[in-house]
């Protein structure tokens, strides 16, 4: 049980990691937020705008060099065929409102978009993205709100609560910043996402405390490790699975591009949030209580 | 005794699963199997068809033409192909399962047909295709009722137009806003931004003399409330019962006036019903006419602003009737206030979404899930080292999205894109309680193995309160559009808290046993 020795040494000091990739991420959402007036980059069903698809094969590197000045804020994106990996369709957006934007690219392309027919469009009004956005913001806070009360009524305890609660918070915090720093755009499916999230940290959570303060067989030590071989296998089926799940629908799903990758940048810190934050909390409660 | 007993219990939770499965098998193919059926299926067809006065509707499945089987669509279209357009009246026996109707013509009656769908899972827009638009009134918030209103015209509208696969809906987000949601499933009209962004145009029509038009300078209100509309006199009829019904509407002086200056040109008809002016008064939707009324003589030549309408209804059953005449009346109501209604609106969202991907779509998202059902599998197999609990988890984890299908299938809710990630959520948190119960089997050596498995459902509530909750406010948030996945999960982690997860944990424990 040499491990368990180590642990027992250090596990305070383990707290540092986490406290100071938290510290860190509060840094940098700040300074993120006083540069682009949020805390994350958002796509046009956030901020309003125009997302037309035209089914035909054309470069998105001519498309962009040659409308990038009349289309504003234009991002393009294909959608490939899985299998042949031929080019299915392009997929343009901007926030240029949706007439306009259409005229521009059929100038372009020479040929008239028929919705439904070789084209579609998504147009979102501005005024509704934002206030979709605020919705799906407080739908999140009243689901971490939600999600807390059900922790304290299951244990009764205020640190074990707090612990799971801070680990949760931890996780969603830190796969923010993930997705700042590879530049995703973030989309209403990407805030559900964050959703998830809630659920899946808080369960390897719920799981931990529950071994270690509600059961008393074996020592204290022998019931972490239990939880930890028990969790892991939770965590990285789950990982594994949206891993691969994130491989297939990568070239034709933007929506579930966007789910699984926050996912599993989630679960990658859900194991740190939980096996590093939250135990070393709850140990230094019980070694406290004894 | 008690341990009898117990076995009872055991063999219940696994009877359930199956028991369940199966119904939602059941719920999903139909009775008898979809996918076994040939045919087409009619999508469409007016009431004005002659076809639909013999009884087709809507729904119904072609099976012969004219006794030559119709397998598929192809088949139909060669059919009808090769016998219309003719020179000369020909005759045509089209046979359903449930009936046959016969056509005399040259040419064949409007009918639009497809292909019998696979199964009873509906899907989404964004998955099936089809155009979407949310509306709201520029610049006003509107209250329930006018909503209600607006959502009343525009249903009638459309479907003057031809549309009869949509969905309006009145829809109500977290921020207390009011929206109009438009659903039109398939192919996206021509002119669909126009038809959705305008009120609409309404005319009354005496030949071809316009007496007032819709909006408030000709018809300042009609007539709504219990005093001012009424049905009134049911009783038998033919063969079944009626009821009549009439309301009041005011006209404004300059319309009064007009209407006095037609009708006293018109001659007087007296027929079977009563004594009526010679022409009737068309009321005219976005120029198509739909739906006139006979002139009571008595309003022949007179200037008169209060003006009442009346009509009848009749159904099987008084009842029936009742309710049919209040519908008729609605919808007369409706016809007249439209271009009245006091604002602008503004087209909030607007999404069209080709069926092309359609397909494919779904085979990715299918090669998907089994990709990643497979990779946990193998995870859990090496894990554990132990094939029948392998076995197991992949049984109790497609058993669980068989049963959201069944169940969604049941309730008739469209699966779309915001729902399949929901299912998808499921069987994540699915599996990870799979993995609770299985290490809680083999784990501690105090406890009965009962015991260890009832505290893993301690557990296992616990989890599934916190998603419960944490769902809870995306039924509202963002006009429902992500409804979807709210649904699909809560039904995914019900069914397997309360029956895939006991059934699991009942199959492990007999494996113990063993």
């Amino acid at each position: 049980m040499n491990l368990g020795k180590f642990h027992d040494k250090n596990y305070k000091k383990l707290l540092l990691i986490p406290l100071i990739l938290i510290v860190f991420s509060l840094i940098y959402l700040g300074v993120f937020y006083s540069n682009n007036q949020d805390v994350i980059y958002k796509d046009i069903t956030l901020t309003g705008g125009t997302s037309i698809t035209i089914y035909d094969q054309i470069s998105i590197i001519e498309l962009e060099e040659a409308l990038s000045a009349e289309l504003v804020d234009l991002n393009t994106r294909e959608i490939y065929d899985l299998t042949t990996r031929e080019q299915k369709a392009v997929i343009v957006e901007t926030t240029t409102e949706g007439d306009k934007a259409k005229l521009i690219l059929e100038n372009y392309l020479g040929y008239e978009l028929v919705m439904g027919e070789n084209s579609d469009l998504e147009f979102t009004g501005s005024i509704l993205s934002n206030s979709f956005y605020k919705q799906l913001i407080i739908a999140i806070l009243i689901a971490f709100l939600f999600m807390a009360i059900v922790v304290f009524i299951i244990f009764r305890t205020v640190t074990p609560s707090i612990a799971v609660i801070i680990s949760a918070f931890a996780d969603i915090l830190m796969t923010l910043v993930f997705v700042d720093l590879i530049g995703m755009k973030m989309s209403t499916a990407g805030i559900v996402a964050f959703l998830m999230l809630i659920g899946y940290s808080v369960d390897t959570d719920i799981l931990l405390t529950t071994r270690m303060i509600k059961r008393k067989e074996g020592t204290l030590n022998n019931r972490i490790f239990g939880a930890f071989k028990t969790g892991t296998t939770m965590t990285l089926t789950s990982l594994f699975a949206f891993f691969f799940a994130l491989l297939v629908v990568k070239s034709f799903s933007n929506v579930l591009t966007q789910i699984f990758t926050i996912l599993v940048a989630g679960l990658v810190f859900d194991l740190l949030n939980t096996w590093i934050t939250n135990v070393s909390i709850l140990k230094w409660y019980v070694e406290r209580k004894k | 005794m008690v341990c009898g007993e117990e076995k009872m219990k055991l063999g219940f939770k696994i009877w359930l699963l199956i028991i369940v499965f199966l119904l939602s098998l059941l719920s999903i193919f139909g009775m008898p199997l979809k996918f076994m059926e040939t045919g087409v299926v009619i999508t469409n067809l007016d009431s004005n068809n002659t076809l639909f006065e013999q009884g087709l509707r809507q729904g119904q499945i072609i099976t012969t033409i004219n006794e030559e089987k119709i397998k598929d669509l192809e088949a139909y279209t060669k059919i009808i192909n090769s016998m219309y357009p003719t020179e000369k009246d020909i005759k045509t026996t089209i046979q359903t399962k449930t009936g046959e109707y016969i056509l005399f013509g040259q040419e064949f009656p409007n009918l639009i047909v497809a292909k019998i769908p696979k199964s009873n899972i509906k899907l989404g827009l964004d998955l099936a295709g089809g155009s979407r638009a949310l509306i709201k009134a520029e610049n006003k918030s509107l209250n329930s009722e006018e909503i209600n209103d607006l959502v009343d015209i525009t249903s009638n509208r459309l479907n003057a137009f031809g549309l009869t696969d949509l969905k309006v809906m009145p829809i109500s987000d977290l921020s207390g806003e009011h929206f109009m949601l438009i659903e039109i499933a398939g192919a996206t009209p021509k002119d669909l931004k126009k038809l959705i962004s305008e009120q609409g145009k309404f005319e009354a029509k005496i030949g071809n003399e316009t007496v007032f038009e819709g909006g408030n300078r000709d018809i300042a209100s009609v007539g709504r409330d219990a005093a001012n509309a009424r049905i009134e006199s049911c009783g038998q009829a033919d063969s079944g019962y009626a009821c009549r019904f009439s309301f009041l509407i005011t006209l404004s002086g300059d319309a009064a006036k007009k209407h006095a200056e037609i009708t006293d040109k018109l001659d007087i008809n007296t027929t079977s019903q009563g004594t009526y002016l010679s022409e009737k008064l068309d009321l005219i939707l976005d120029d198509k006419l739909v739906d006139s009324l006979l002139i009571g003589e008595s309003l022949k030549g007179r200037v008169e602003t209060r003006i009442s309408i009346s009509g009848s209804g009749k159904g099987a059953t008084e009842e029936e009737a009742y309710e049919n005449t209040k519908e008729e009346m609605k919808q007369l109501q409706t016809i007249l206030m439209t271009g009245s209604l006091p604002y602008k609106l503004e087209i909030v969202k607007l999404d069209t979404i080709s069926p092309l991907l359609g397909e494919e779509f779904i085979n990715t998202i299918l090669l998907a899930a089994l990709v990643a059902i497979l990779v946990v599998a193998i995870i859990i197999f090496i894990r554990y080292g132990n094939w029948k609990s392998s076995m197991a988890l992949v049984v109790t984890t497609v058993s669980e999205v068989v049963i959201i299908l069944g169940v969604a299938s049941m309730i008739q809710w469209n699966i779309d894109l915001p729902g399949i990630a929901g299912i998808l959520a499921t069987l994540g948190t699915g599996i990870d309680d799979l993995i609770i119960i299985l290490d809680e089997s083999t784990h501690g050596t105090i406890l009965n193995l009962k015991q260890r498995l009832k505290r893993a459902f301690t557990i296992i509530m616990g989890a599934y309160f916190t998603s419960l909750v944490s769902l809870l406010p995306l039924m509202w948030a963002g006009a429902g559009l992500l409804k979807g996945f709210a649904i699909t999960t809560i039904i995914g982690i019900s069914v397997g808290v309360f029956i895939t997860r006991p059934a699991f944990s009942e199959m492990i424990r007999k494996f113990k046993k063993e």
